[in-house]
This record gives C-alpha cells, sequence and structure tokens, in this order.
C-alpha cells in the first residue's frame, strides 16, 4: 500500500503553478526566458555562453535576401519564441554543391524547404500563442564526446531546477533514433536522473509510446537504439560543478525564482547554456525518482549566501542518490568506512538500561572477524563475561600463533565455561598475538539487523571493527574516511 | 412552463427562455472543465472547445454528435496525410482542409441517407451545430502538426470526454428545470470554481504519471 505521506513529496503542476511559478516567477522574468534572443543577451551580460547566433529573420523580406551560401555546413533554425522544442530544425551536414542540408535522420532540406519552414516560423506557427515571431540561425553544439556515446546523433541536454539560490534536481535528456535525435522526452528522448551531490547518473526512463495516457515513463538500464547500447547510470557527468555554477548564474541574472536551466556539454566551449525554462517540467522527478515538493520546501526559506553555498546546501541536503542506486543495481548496501552502527545490549534488566547503544564502527576487510573494544562490550551486557576471562589469567601475549593454538587447545574447555562465550581466538594486535574471548553480539549495520560474532579485545580507538565475515553483502564508500 | 420570479423578470426583460437556459449551460459546462482539468488532470483543448462541442451535442443528441465528431476527425487526418506533401504555407494548409471537412460532410450526410447505419434522423441535425463540431477538425490539426498524433488524440478524447459528461448533465430535465428556477447556482459554480482553482493538491493524473516515483519511495520504507 503506497502511504499517503509519500504523496506530499511529489510537486504537481497545480502547487507548481500556484506556489512556485505564480509567486517567484514575475511577468518580466518571464518574458526574458520565452525570449531566446533576450535571453542570450541577458546571459551574454554575466558572461554566460550560449550557441552563437549567424542569423536572425525577423521578415519574409529579409527572408529574400538572406545569403545562403554563408552559411555553415551545420547548423539549427529555432523559433524565437517556441516551445517544447517544437519547430527546431538541426542541420549537421551540406549536401555536396547544392543549396540543401542534411538533418540526424538522414532527411535532406532544400532550400525552398527551408524558406517554407521559416516562413511557418515568421507566421507564429510554433510560438506562443501564435504570434509572429523571429527565426534564429543557430551554432550547433558540438557534443561532449563522454556524453556523445550515449546519444543518437543529437545532442544531450542537461536539465537542472533551481530554486531560491540552490540546485534542486538535475536530469540529461538523451537523443534517440525514435527521438530523431532530439532531446524531446515526448518524442521518445530517454531521460536519466543525477545525483546533485556528484553528478552520476542514476535511473533512466522513457516515456512509454504503448501507454494511452501521455507522460508514462518505464525504467530502461541501456540506450536503445546503438549499434552497442551502453549502461545509462553511472555516467559520471564531466564539469558537474560548473554546470550547477552556471545554472545558478542564470537564475541570479533572469531574476526566475523557479527556474529549468538546459546546458549541453560542448567539445571545444564546455557547458554552453541552450535556454532558461520558465515553467519547467515535472518528469524531472520521474527520472530521479524523486519528489521535488519536499526538496523545494526545505530550501525555501533558506538565507543562500551566494552560489557556492547554493552548490553546497544543495550536495548536503539532497545528494546521495548515487547510494541508493548503488543498492539498487547491485543489491548491495553503501557503508561508509566510518560508520555510526546500533548494537543492542546483550543482558537488558529493567528499563534503567538502554535497549541498545550507538557505537563507533570501522569497517576494516584487514581482519576476518569483527572485533568489540572491552570497554564497550562491558556497556552492552558483556561485563561478566569480560571478568570472567579476565580472571583466567590467560597470558597477555604469545610468542607466535603455534603457541597461542596449543594453550587454546589445551584449556578450551576452561576458556569457554562462562554462557556467552562461544569460543575463543588467536589475534594479531599490534605486534602481540593474543588469545581472546569471542561473543555473539547483535548489531544494526546501515538498517539491518543481525547476529555477528566480535573478538573482545582490550582496548581500541572504536567501540566496533567490522571485519571481512560481516562485510559480504555490502560497498564500502572510502570517500567519506573522514566524515567523523 | 412556470418559472421562479427572477427567472420571469429576466426573461420579461429582453433575454429569450432558450438563450437563459444556454447562458446557464455554459455556467455549468465551464465549471466541469475546470473540474475536469484541476482535479482530474483531463486534457482538452482550452475551455472553449469542450463548451461548444458540449452544447453542439446537446442539438444533435449524442450518436449523431459523436459520429460526426468522428468523420470531422477522419477527414481531418485524410487532409493532413495529403496536404502534408504539398509544400505550401501553414493557413493554406488549413484553409484546404477546411474545404475538404465540408465536402466530407456533405458526402457523409448523402451516405447516411442511403445506408441509414442507424443514423436515419441525421437530416434534422441543426447545421450550426455541425459547423461547431466542425471547429474541432482546427485545434485538433493545430495540436497534431505542433506536437505530435499521439499527444492531439489524446487531447481529443479528454475533450469529447468532458463535453461528453457536459453533454450528460445539461441535458438531464430536472437539472435544467432546476437551474434556470434556481439561478442562484451560478454564483455557487463561481465559488466552486474559485475553490478549484485554489486546489494545490495532485490532479488525479498525477498518481499515475508519478507512480513510479511513489513505488519507488514505499520501497525504501521497506529496507
Amino acid at each position: 500500500m503506497i502511504q499517503k505521506s509519500k504523496y506530499k513529496d511529489i510537486l504537481g503542476l497545480n502547487r507548481r503553478n500556484q506556489e512556485y511559478i505564480r509567486p517567484y516567477n514575475p511577468p518580466s522574468a518571464k518574458r526574458i526566458a520565452d525570449n531566446k534572443i533576450l535571453t542570450k543577451r541577458v546571459l551574454a551580460k554575466e558572461g554566460i555562453k550560449t550557441p552563437e547566433v549567424y542569423k536572425l529573420i525577423r521578415s519574409k523580406q529579409q527572408l529574400k535576401f538572406l545569403d545562403w551560401e554563408s552559411l555553415p555546413k551545420s547548423f539549427v533554425i529555432k523559433p524565437n519564441q517556441g516551445t517544447g522544442g517544437n519547430g527546431i530544425i538541426v542541420f549537421f551536414g551540406k549536401k555536396k554543391g547544392e543549396l540543401a542540408w542534411i538533418r540526424p535522420s538522414g532527411d535532406i532540406m532544400t532550400k525552398n524547404d527551408i524558406i517554407l519552414h521559416i516562413e511557418n516560423i515568421l507566421d507564429g506557427r510554433f510560438s506562443m500563442g501564435n504570434r509572429k515571431d523571429i527565426a534564429i540561425f543557430e551554432e550547433r553544439v558540438k557534443t561532449d564526446p563522454l556524453l556523445k556515446q550515449y546519444s543518437y546523433r543529437g545532442v544531450p541536454d542537461i536539465r537542472v531546477i533551481c530554486f531560491n539560490g540552490v540546485p534542486i534536481m538535475a536530469m540529461t535528456r538523451i537523443p534517440t533514433k525514435r527521438s530523431d535525435g532530439t532531446a524531446n522526452l515526448h518524442s521518445g528522448a530517454i531521460c536519466v536522473g543525477i545525483d546533485i551531490a556528484t553528478g552520476i547518473t542514476t535511473y533512466a526512463m522513457q516515456m512509454n509510446t504503448s501507454s494511452p495516457l501521455s507522460d508514462i515513463y518505464e525504467d530502461i538500464e541501456t540506450t536503445q537504439d546503438l549499434a552497442e547500447n551502453k549502461v545509462l547510470s553511472g555516467i559520471h557527468i564531466p564539469d558537474w560543478d560548473r554546470i550547477l555554477e552556471i545554472a545558478l548564474k542564470c537564475q541570479r541574472v533572469s531574476k526566475l525564482g523557479y527556474i529549468g536551466v538546459d546546458i549541453a556539454l560542448d567539445a571545444e566551449h564546455g557547458p554552453i547554456v541552450f535556454e532558461l525554462n520558465a515553467r519547467p517540467g515535472l518528469g524531472i522527478q520521474v527520472a530521479n525518482k524523486a519528489g521535488l515538493r519536499w526538496r523545494l520546501e526545505k530550501v525555501k526559506d533558506v538565507e543562500v549566501k551566494g552560489i557556492k553555498h547554493g552548490i553546497r546546501l544543495a550536495k548536503n541536503i539532497f545528494g546521495g542518490e548515487v547510494e541508493e542506486s548503488i543498492e539498487t543495481i547491485s543489491g548491495r548496501k553503501v557503508v561508509t568506512i566510518n560508520e555510526k552502527v546500533l548494537v543492542y545490549n546483550n543482558k537488558r534488566k529493567g528499563k534503567k538500561e538502554p535497549e541498545k547503544e550507538v557505537a563507533r564502527a570501522f569497517m576494516d576487510t584487514g581482519v576476518l572477524t569483527s572485533r568489540m573494544s572491552e570497554a564497550f562490550a562491558n556497556r552492552v551486557g558483556f561485563l561478566n563475561t569480560t571478568k570472567y576471562f579476565n580472571s583466567l589469567n590467560v597470558p597477555k601475549k604469545f610468542n607466535s600463533l603455534k603457541d597461542a593454538q596449543e594453550y587454546i587447545d589445551s584449556n578450551v574447555k576452561n576458556l569457554t565455561l562462562e554462557e556467552n562465550i562461544k569460543r575463543v581466538a588467536k589475534i594479531v594486535d599490534g605486534e602481540d598475538v593474543k588469545v581472546r574471548p569471542v561473543v555473539e553480539v547483535k548489531v544494526k549495520i546501515s538498517g539491518e539487523v543481525k547476529d555477528i560474532e566480535a573478538v573482545i579485545i582490550e582496548d581500541s580507538e572504536y567501540h566496533l571493527i567490522i571485519g571481512r565475515d560481516e562485510l559480504k553483502g555490502y560497498l564500502i564508500d572510502t570517500t567519506k574516511t573522514f566524515r567523523n | 412552463m412556470n418559472y421562479s420570479p427572477f427567472t420571469t423578470w429576466i426573461i420579461e426583460h429582453g433575454v429569450q427562455e432558450k438563450t437563459l437556459e444556454l447562458f446557464v449551460a455554459i455556467t455549468i459546462i465551464a465549471t466541469i472543465v475546470s473540474l475536469f482539468r484541476y482535479i482530474f488532470g483531463t486534457k482538452s483543448y482550452g475551455i472553449y472547445a469542450p463548451i461548444i462541442l458540449a452544447i453542439a451535442y446537446s442539438y444533435t443528441g449524442l450518436k449523431y454528435g459523436l459520429a460526426i465528431t468522428l468523420v470531422v476527425i477522419l477527414v481531418s487526418l485524410l487532409s493532413h496525410a495529403v496536404t502534408k506533401k504539398i509544400r505550401m504555407h501553414y493557413i493554406t494548409r488549413i484553409a484546404i482542409n477546411y474545404c475538404l471537412l465540408s465536402i466530407g460532410i456533405i458526402s457523409f450526410m448523402i451516405v447516411i441517407n442511403e445506408l441509414r447505419l442507424g443514423l436515419e434522423n441525421m437530416v434534422s441535425v441543426p447545421p450550426l451545430a455541425l459547423i461547431s463540431i466542425a471547429v474541432l477538425s482546427d485545434f485538433f490539426i493545430k495540436q497534431f502538426i505542433q506536437k505530435s498524433l499521439k499527444t492531439s488524440v489524446g487531447t481529443l478524447v479528454g475533450t469529447v470526454l468532458v463535453a461528453t459528461v457536459g453533454w450528460f448533465v445539461i441535458t438531464r430535465d430536472y437539472v435544467a428545470t432546476y437551474a434556470i428556477n434556481n439561478l442562484w447556482i451560478v454564483p455557487i459554480l463561481i465559488f466552486a470554481n474559485l475553490l478549484i482553482g485554489q486546489f494545490k493538491g495532485l490532479r488525479l493524473k498525477d498518481y499515475f504519471r508519478f507512480k513510479s516515483v511513489l513505488k519507488e519511495k514505499n520501497d525504501d520504507t521497506k529496507k
């Protein structure tokens, strides 16, 4: 059963419009985002790169005098006030000796076809409210080689949603054969969620064409129509911090409180802003399998001191999807090298004693059996055990493992007489060989409760050292080594 | 028919009975459209198309109305399939569509006259209602050209669904009689729209759209 409270995490169209777009996006700011030429001018003032404009066609008269010979081999035609990618045509080659250009699908458009398309743009066929429009001849972005290998001919873009100076959520849209090389999700482009902290892709989705409802996505794991399909999760988006920084700069300069910034990675120029969106769609939640609403509410009243602060906040609050997604893909849980775990009290008497204690644990693949410090063992119900073992006057150290084993063999009955001692183990502690008791203790690691065997050692920096025996089924994240 | 004093007063002051009925019907259908849009998430071609369609259906009857709608859409698709191969301006393309539509509807009426097909009373369908339904073609083709066939068909289904619900409500005798005699329902409908206008919750459709997000969150709670 889906819990009602979970619905509250999702941002729907009604709330997006009423709580975020209307109050935070003033009409003057929306005008900038809805006008690509104006957007370019405003962003240029801030030093943010956008695709270069070759020509602007404002009227049919101007179109008549267009110097077709001067157009480059590859370019893009866009309506200035187009919506949802409508009316955008990409040309990536020119037919030799003719005034005809080649589209990603292989279709050829002659000069006359292009004139007709531009006339339709000028007539307002693709613009909001069918208003008269301007046609833009623009530079075709040359995709960064890393993302290029996932894309079918077109240019993948990265959408970052920012609110109140904080990047909230991100995804990349990858063109496919079905989408005819465009990054339009409704045409069949793939959307892949991005972990905001690391810039690593998480879940991949594609719109389900067989569903009678629109906007219904299905999970996919790899690209769909390349000669060699590739896994879409785990891609590390290059220049991630710079992308977030550019997205926030765009927000600042456009004065849109709630914004979607579309950024492409150009092979030569790096991150380059495609367009600003004053009404970004909600499909990004599906790509990230996470709700936007709680994220927006989390940063609503935060005082963000600058771009770096905004990025830091986003990484701290919203990062971590990658760990979860690795769990989903590999079936393994991710633990940090220094992890706080819960240890259940072995002999809880009455309510005065806590049921469980928080322990500082160190994940150590260098030891086989886990270890627990004596002081901590006493706290969690093994006081009698340590007292008993210490009363046995076992030598503090042995010369060799062989000596230790011989000692164990000859005293095993006596050494394991106490009820909690399961066995005794010979261990190497520093340079000394020791014989120590082994007990069974219930612990909760990364949400999972399990009984583990632990050698009680005399002293340790950590309450617990989790050994190889217990680390099967976990991935250790070493990037957070010094978190404590 | 005996009307309430207020309704009688309006009729006596230059408003035809039929006109009053029609405008009250518009307030009801408009509210149904906003309810479907913001609570259920049903897409329609704006608010104008479903209102006109519902009223047209009330003149044609649902059976005839849906049959004409189907013809309009099929002829529009055919017209688009033919004209998309010809290089021409956008408005001329739409104009050709209307020409073909006129031919198509007239031909359809002739075919029905010959073959009946259970639509014997087609001849008595008011021409203005026919034209009102034909307007749907413009909305349909525009979205088809700008977006995709799937999107446009989806919106068409939404529009026809909302119009059918509107038709059903306004053609119930007790609703019509009650509404015309209790004109205070108009401010009530305005208030209902104010409430719908404030609604920030998820639309019914969002629950399907974001099912995968909710499912994922639910799985997390199990861990």
